[in-house]
C-alpha cells in the first residue's frame, strides 16, 4: 500500500499512540483487501455505541483512545445508545445507565457528534458520489443505494479509526467497477406495504450473499419503503447495495431471481413468532423514523388513546424529533412515547418486562428473538396502531 | 526433531515462543470467548472450556460481530490474551483486534500442520511459524 509522507509519519507514531493505532487499523485492513492507498472521507458513522450490545469490552479501548487525545478529523456521527434521557433512563437500572454514560463521555471527548441515530443521512444528506466510512449496515445500504454516496460496510472499530484519521482504504464499494449489479430480481407483484418491502429484503439477503442486485419496478417506491428494504437486506446478508434503474447492465449476462408473492407472504409469517394479539410493546422506528413517518403516525392515530398496559414507542433522532414537534405532541398526548437516541433492539426490553414486541420493521422482527429474547409480531403500521390504540 | 517451518504473511509484528492451541473452527470473540477468564465459552466449539491465555492460538479465521475486536483488547489488558494468533485466512475482526491489543499475528498458514500442545515459535516480523517440538504423546 502506498502511503504519503504524512501518513507514514502517523504510522510511525510521530503523532502519538491514538493516531498510530488508528492508522495501523486502516493500513492493515487496506492490505487485507488489496487497497493501494487511503482516500479522504467526508464523514464517518460509528456503530457499537449501545452498552447493551457492546458489554464491557470496548470501554477500555475507547477510554484509552480518548485519554490519548484522539480527535475526529471529519464529521463523525454515532449509532443509538441503550436509553433515551427522558423516559427509559428513569426506568432502567442505574448501574447499566452509568456504564452507557461512561462510553458516551469517551466518544464526546474525541469530538463525535452526539447524533445517536441509525439514520445519520437525515441530519445531513451526504453528497452523491462522496466517499464515506459508515458502519451500521442499514445506513450503508441506504446511502449506497438511495443517496448514491459511497461506503463499504465498516465495522465499529474501522469506522472509528477512519473518523480519527479522516481517511479510509480505497477498496470494495469505493471503486466504480464494484458497484455494478450481479443479480436481477423480478417481482411477481408490486409491493404494497413497508412490511412487504422489509420481507423482500430478508428473503433476498439470505440467498444473495454479497451480490449487488437490481430490482425491477422499484422506481416508484418511497424512500421510507426503500429504507425498510435495505435494513432487512443487510440483516440477513452481506449485500451493501441495491439498484433501482438499469445502468447499462446486460440482463442476459447476470443471475436472475424470481420472487413470488408466496415468498413474501411466507417470509412475513416466519417473522411472527407468536399467536398472541396482545403485545407488551408496539414499536415503530427501526430504522429511526423520518419526518414523514412520524407525521403518518400522528395522522393515523386520530384522537385515539394507547391501551392500558401497552407501551407504544416511536423511535427517531433528536434532529427529526425537533422538526416534528407538533406531531410529537399529538403522539405523546395519546399516551405514546417518542424516544430519541435509542430503539427497542438496543435497549434492555427484557428488564422492562417486555415479552412480545409488535413492529412494522422486518429488521426488528428478525433480531428481537435473539437480541431481546422477545416474541415478535410483524405487521404494517395501520395494524400496529390498531393493536396499540383503543377504539 | 528438525523444526518444521511454515511460511505465511505477517499481519501484526512481534515474536514469541509458546505452546499451540489449535482449533479447526472459526472463533467469534464476541460471545465465543469469556473476557473475564480467557476461556472459550461457545458451546459445541472444539476449544470450549480451553483458556487461550499465553498460547499461540491457531484457528482458520474469525467471524461474528466487529465488537469481537474490542474483546481481544480487553483480554490483553487483563493479561489473558494469547501470545500470538495464527490464522489460515485473516478477517477484519481479528486483524483489528490483534492490532489494538498488540498481539503478533500471521496468516496464510496451513494450521492443520500444527497440533495442540506443540511448542512453536512465531516470527511475525518475517512471517513464519516454526514447530520446534511436537507434543509428547
Amino acid at each position: 500500500m502506498y502511503l504519503t509522507k504524512e501518513e507514514e509519519h502517523i504510522y510511525d507514531g510521530e503523532f502519538g499512540w491514538a493516531n498510530q493505532i488508528c492508522m495501523k487499523i486502516l493500513v492493515r485492513l487496506g492490505e487485507l483487501f488489496n487497497a493501494t492507498r487511503l482516500i479522504p472521507i467526508n464523514s464517518a458513522h460509528v456503530s457499537g455505541v449501545s452498552y447493551k450490545t457492546l458489554g464491557d469490552a470496548p470501554s477500555d479501548f475507547l477510554e484509552g483512545l480518548a485519554n490519548a487525545d484522539a480527535k475526529v478529523k471529519v464529521k463523525a456521527t454515532l449509532n443509538p445508545q441503550s436509553f433515551d434521557r427522558e423516559y427509559l433512563y428513569k426506568k432502567l437500572p442505574p448501574d447499566l445507565c452509568q456504564k452507557q454514560s461512561d462510553i458516551m463521555t469517551y466518544f464526546e471527548k474525541m469530538g463525535f457528534t452526539e447524533s445517536l441515530t441509525c439514520t445519520p443521512y437525515y441530519l445531513e444528506n451526504p453528497k452523491r458520489g462522496s466517499h464515506l466510512a459508515w458502519a451500521e449496515s442499514s445506513a450503508v445500504v441506504y446511502t449506497n443505494s438511495v443517496i448514491g454516496a459511497w461506503t463499504n460496510r465498516e465495522g465499529g472499530p474501522s469506522a472509528l479509526a477512519a473518523a480519527i484519521i479522516g481517511k479510509t482504504p480505497d477498496y470494495g464499494m469505493h471503486k466504480a467497477e464494484n458497484r455494478q449489479p450481479k443479480a436481477l430480481v423480478k417481482l411477481e407483484k408490486q409491493l404494497q406495504s413497508e412490511v412487504e418491502f422489509g420481507a423482500l429484503g430478508i428473503f433476498l439477503g439470505k440467498i444473495l450473499e454479497d451480490k449487488i442486485l437490481i430490482i425491477q419496478d422499484l422506481q416508484n417506491a418511497s424512500e421510507d419503503n426503500l429504507k425498510q428494504l435495505g435494513a432487512a437486506l443487510a440483516s440477513t446478508g452481506m449485500v451493501n447495495m441495491f439498484c433501482r434503474e438499469n445502468r447499462g447492465v446486460k440482463f442476459n449476462e447476470i443471475e436472475k431471481i424470481n420472487v413470488e408473492t408466496k415468498d413474501i407472504k411466507q417470509t412475513i409469517e416466519n417473522l411472527t413468532t407468536t399467536s398472541t394479539q396482545e403485545p407488551d410493546l408496539v414499536f415503530v422506528g427501526c430504522p429511526h423514523c423520518s419526518l414523514n413517518e412520524i407525521k403518518q403516525v400522528a395522522e393515523l392515530i386520530g384522537s385515539r388513546k394507547v391501551k392500558d398496559g401497552t407501551e407504544f414507542w416511536v423511535c427517531t433522532s433528536r434532529h427529526i424529533k425537533e422538526k416534528a414537534r407538533k406531531y410529537v405532541e399529538k403522539i405523546e398526548k395519546s399516551g405514546g412515547h417518542v424516544l430519541t437516541d435509542t430503539c427497542a433492539v438496543v435497549t434492555w426490553t427484557d428488564k422492562l418486562g417486555i415479552k412480545t414486541i409488535m413492529t412494522n420493521s422486518a429488521k426488528t422482527a428478525h433480531y428481537a428473538p435473539t437480541l431481546n429474547k422477545a416474541e415478535t409480531i410483524l405487521a404494517p403500521l395501520k395494524e400496529c396502531l390498531k393493536t396499540a390504540f383503543k377504539g | 526433531m528438525q523444526p518444521i517451518t511454515l511460511r505465511g504473511r505477517a499481519i501484526v509484528e512481534g515474536h514469541c515462543k509458546a505452546e499451540a492451541l489449535v482449533s479447526t473452527k472459526p472463533i467469534s470473540f464476541l460471545g465465543g470467548v469469556d473476557p473475564a477468564d480467557g476461556k472459550v465459552s461457545e458451546k459445541n466449539h472444539d476449544l470450549c472450556g480451553e483458556c487461550i491465555k499465553d498460547k499461540v492460538l491457531c484457528f482458520p479465521h474469525g467471524h461474528g460481530s466487529t465488537v469481537g475486536s474490542y474483546v481481544l483488547y480487553s483480554l490483553a489488558k487483563k493479561k489473558l490474551a494469547p501470545n500470538a494468533i495464527v490464522n489460515q485466512k485473516a478477517d477484519p475482526v481479528v486483524v483489528v483486534g490483534a492490532i489494538i491489543a498488540d498481539i503478533p499475528m500471521i496468516d496464510q498458514i496451513d494450521i492443520k500442520q500444527i497440533k495442540t500442545g506443540d511448542l512453536v515459535e512465531v516470527d511475525a516480523y518475517n512471517g513464519f511459524v516454526k514447530i520446534l517440538k511436537r507434543k509428547e504423546s
